[in-house]
């Protein structure tokens, strides 16, 4: 029942993910001073959006784990912290080919809003480093602390760009800057990514409480967005003066998508993994 | 016994420890000396201003990582702190007297250190100087009050030392900041640090509180 509910889902979020992604390259209007190049912030936004979302789950599992002790409050802490670590790292990503094009820079680096999301995203890493390092017994409590200590910084990125002058572009939604039909389809998108979100959430908890189950504790837990960062270098082969604008399009595009299918390829690997160690105890 | 009474026996025990062998203050007080240095011949000392808030904060930021290694790892020989978990001493005292402990250490550090900037950087400050006090202040408690409730956590995982920046680094990032941003204000007197001082504070407030509520889990987590 479980599968079935699980592979249903999992169609249900391609053909969103598909009809979002067709809504933002082709059916939205193209922006009038930066033309195509504005739909990366239809990968932009959602991903972001899933990733604090998933950074404030981890927060009240993390309560809750603290509260109850519960094991399973700890696999979605564990889940949650990654899959946010990937969705964060898309953000990363993606933003800056966007500025290179906008801005004609990688980053800004006395930009709050910039340096508070990266901020988050070290954060969520050290978590990811501390989770895989500490002693087999005291993993789940310390990790916890942390996971409450990292939180206290979100309200910090969120504010800071109301708080703050920064370049990166102001909250919009809602607000007459932007065109209705663009956000409409922005809405689409960002529902669209939190199935998907949802979808990988469910996938790696399953994994993360069978592995509690057969306290795999020697199973690496390498902080998921690491692949996708072997991207960056890519980047820097593109300077304004020689790229046609659509190129910074496609990279955003092939950057976020990158990281999705190497996530999914990683997590694969990892239940392959699972399922033989499950096989050789037996379980 | 109160908590005052305890906290003030857990300051003075560590100060007279360091007192008499000085380990962690003569390798905190070298490296700083050698960042200075170091940093003292990179850069051209007619354009050195701007730069300066941030070299100071890295000076001081890593010595104080030092020390705060060094404050929980004497706790684990002879399971020193296995006594305390035991002990009916609430968790906090021992908390508090830790931070006022490597408060007093890097503060002392500190004073220390600032004439050493004015010689090789010729330093003098356009802004007010009581305002660059108040940073290095809420700086330094930031730092120590983070460093010690990370300390007491990465000292239970495998990697020790290692482990402490790699935690505390992330999680200060926005005291640092303001922290380099506040002085570098004060020293070119361009603006006033108001908007820092505040953030640094609430800060203060903010990270001083979760400590205080989870360093027991943390002290005895199994």
């Amino acid at each position: 029942m479980k599968t079935k509910l699980f592979f249903a889902f999992a169609a249900f979020c391609c053909v969103f993910l598909a009809y979002g992604t067709y809504q933002g390259l082709v059916v939205a209007p193209t922006e009038e001073t930066m033309g195509n190049v504005q739909r990366i912030f239809y990968v932009h936004v959602p991903a972001a959006t899933v990733g604090f979302s998933m950074f404030f789950v981890n927060f009240l599992a993390s309560v809750f784990y603290l509260w109850k002790r519960s094991a399973k409050a700890d696999a979605l802490a564990a889940t949650t912290a990654e899959v946010g670590v990937v969705f964060c790292t898309v953000v990363l990503i993606t933003g800056p080919i966007w500025a290179r094009y906008a801005w004609g820079t990688w980053w800004s680096t006395w930009d709050m809003r910039l340096n508070t999301t990266l901020m988050l995203w070290l954060l969520y890493v050290s978590y990811l480093m501390m989770r895989r390092s500490s002693t087999a017994g005291s993993t789940s409590v310390l990790a916890a602390a942390l996971a409450v200590f990292a939180f206290l910084d979100v309200p910090i990125v969120y504010m800071a760009n109301r708080w703050f002058k920064t370049h990166h572009p102001p909250p919009m939604i809602g607000t007459s800057n932007l065109d209705p039909s663009m956000q409409h389809i922005l809405f689409i998108n960002m529902l669209a990514f939190l199935c998907f979100g949802l979808l990988i959430g469910w996938f790696r908890y399953e994994m993360e409480r069978t592995a509690q189950k057969i306290d795999a504790a020697h199973i690496q837990r390498a902080a998921g967005g690491a692949a996708g960062m072997m991207l960056i270098p890519a980047m820097f082969f593109m300077s304004p003066g020689h790229v046609a604008p659509i190129s910074y399009l496609w990279a955003g595009y092939l950057a976020a998508w990158g990281i999705y299918v190497a996530y999914l390829l990683f997590l694969m690997n990892k239940l392959a993994r699972l399922k033989k160690e499950a096989a050789e105890l037996g379980a | 016994m109160s908590i005052a009474k305890l906290t003030w026996i857990n300051v003075t025990k560590d100060l007279r420890l360091e007192w008499r062998s000085r380990d962690v203050f003569n390798s905190m007080m070298f490296f700083a000396l050698v960042v200075v240095v170091v940093f003292s011949f990179s850069f051209e000392k007619e354009d050195s201003r701007p730069v300066m808030g941030g070299l100071i904060w890295i000076a001081f930021l890593f010595s104080t990582t030092m020390a705060l290694n060094q404050s929980w790892a004497r706790e684990l020989r002879n399971g020193v702190l296995d006594a305390y978990r035991v002990s009916p001493a609430p968790a906090e005292a021992l908390f508090l007297g830790k931070c006022l402990g490597n408060f007093i250490l890097v503060m002392l550090l500190e004073c220390l250190m600032a004439p050493l900037f004015v010689v090789f950087y010729n330093l003098s400050t356009v802004g007010p100087l009581w305002q660059l006090l108040l940073v290095a202040v809420l700086g330094t408690w930031a730092l120590v009050v983070n460093g010690t409730f990370f300390a007491a956590m990465s000292i239970r995982t495998r990697n020790r030392e290692l482990m402490l920046p790699l935690l505390l680094l992330p999680i200060s990032l926005p005291a640092v900041i303001s922290m380099v941003g506040g002085t570098t204000q004060v020293l070119s007197g361009e603006g006033s640090p108001a908007v820092q001082l505040k953030f640094l504070a609430g800060f203060c407030v903010i990270f001083t509180t979760a400590c205080f509520l989870l360093f027991d889990t943390v002290l005895n987590a199994e």
